[in-house]
């Protein structure tokens, strides 16, 4: 933590080689949540390059009480969300399933991945409030920082997500088994 | 356990993804290109107590310099002009001692009455208005 610290302090005194190896190891995983948010993998690798450039650019206002990834996520969203808006896409519409970057990206396996059946039943920002929580492992609080929500809205959501999630995986399950 | 942290666990990373060369050297070039932004009391520093009282001093110092330069050329003398009764209609006779070129002349004689000569220069005066008239008119 110290050492990330001392990286967005030489960061912030204008040292590119600080940021990139700060931002070294968020690079894949904001690859993969930016993944399931954009039309293409063109589009994915944009909202990456746009994110770095700007966090790199607004690291000044990076305020340290937060996490760095929280912060790093909050400005992919937005992004993520203005790319969409760019493009003229609504937030929650479905993709083009042989195009969708999401699954070329996903390894085959027996049953469908819980990301591609969470897409299919949550709303977008709800979506987006699973993976940080589950994946990212982010804190309720800091969820809600993300997606500049409620605390308690971001806690109704997310209860009301996992359950759905359960019934889509007990759902797939069922199905793998049945055609195992 | 919890069943369902762990298939979304897993589940995320069955999404393979790679930061390409590609993509890599476009970032890393991009970065290179950008300047960071400074916070904004950085971006406009205070200017310190000194600065504003050296710049009042300064103006205050022009402003007495011209004052003072301007007294020490003096005032011009000014050019005392008589002039003539206005039913003489001739032009006023500058009484200041002026370089005159010594020309080769004779005095017009006249022979109508001034009142004639009068009427003539004036009718002269009013033809070359006229003319000047039409002439700007003709050229704006």
């Amino acid at each position: 933590m110290s050492d990330e610290l001392d990286l967005i302090d030489a960061a912030k005194a204008g040292s590119v080689v600080a940021f990139t190896e700060l931002v070294h190891d968020y690079r894949e995983r904001l690859l993969r949540f930016l993944l399931t948010r954009c039309a293409s993998f063109a589009d994915a690798e944009d909202a990456l390059q746009d994110t770095l450039i700007n966090a790199y650019r607004y690291l000044h206002s990076y305020d340290s009480r937060w996490r760095f990834s929280t912060w790093l996520y909050r400005i992919a969203i937005r992004n993520a969300a203005n790319l969409q808006a760019d493009a003229g896409e609504s937030p929650d519409e479905l993709q083009d399933t042989e195009a969708d970057p999401l699954l070329l990206c996903i390894a085959l396996s027996e049953r469908e991945n819980l990301w591609v059946s969470a897409r299919r039943v949550l709303r977008k920002e709800v979506y987006a409030a699973m993976w940080l929580r589950y994946v990212e492992d982010m804190s309720i609080n800091d969820v809600a920082a993300v997606l500049d929500r409620s605390v308690s809205w971001t806690k109704v959501n997310l209860l009301r997500a996992r359950k759905q999630l359960d019934a889509e995986l007990a759902r797939t399950e069922k199905e793998s088994k049945a055609y195992g | 356990m919890d069943k369902l942290r762990d298939t979304l666990k897993a589940d995320a990373d069955q999404i393979q993804v790679t930061i390409s060369d590609e993509l890599d050297a476009r970032i890393s070039a991009s970065l290179q290109g950008v300047e960071p932004e400074l916070p904004a009391r950085q971006r406009q520093p205070r200017k310190p107590f000194s600065f504003w009282l050296a710049s009042s001093l300064t103006g205050i110092a022009a402003t007495i310099l011209v004052i003072v330069v301007a007294n020490l050329k003096g005032p011009e003398a000014p050019v005392t002009v008589a002039s003539k009764p206005a039913t003489n209609l001739t032009t006023p006779v500058v009484t200041e001692q002026a370089f005159v070129p010594l020309l080769k002349t004779e005095s017009a004689v006249l022979t109508a009455p001034l009142r004639e000569e009068l009427e003539n220069l004036e009718s002269d005066l009013k033809k070359a208005e006229r003319a000047v008239r039409e002439e700007m008119g003709l050229s704006f």
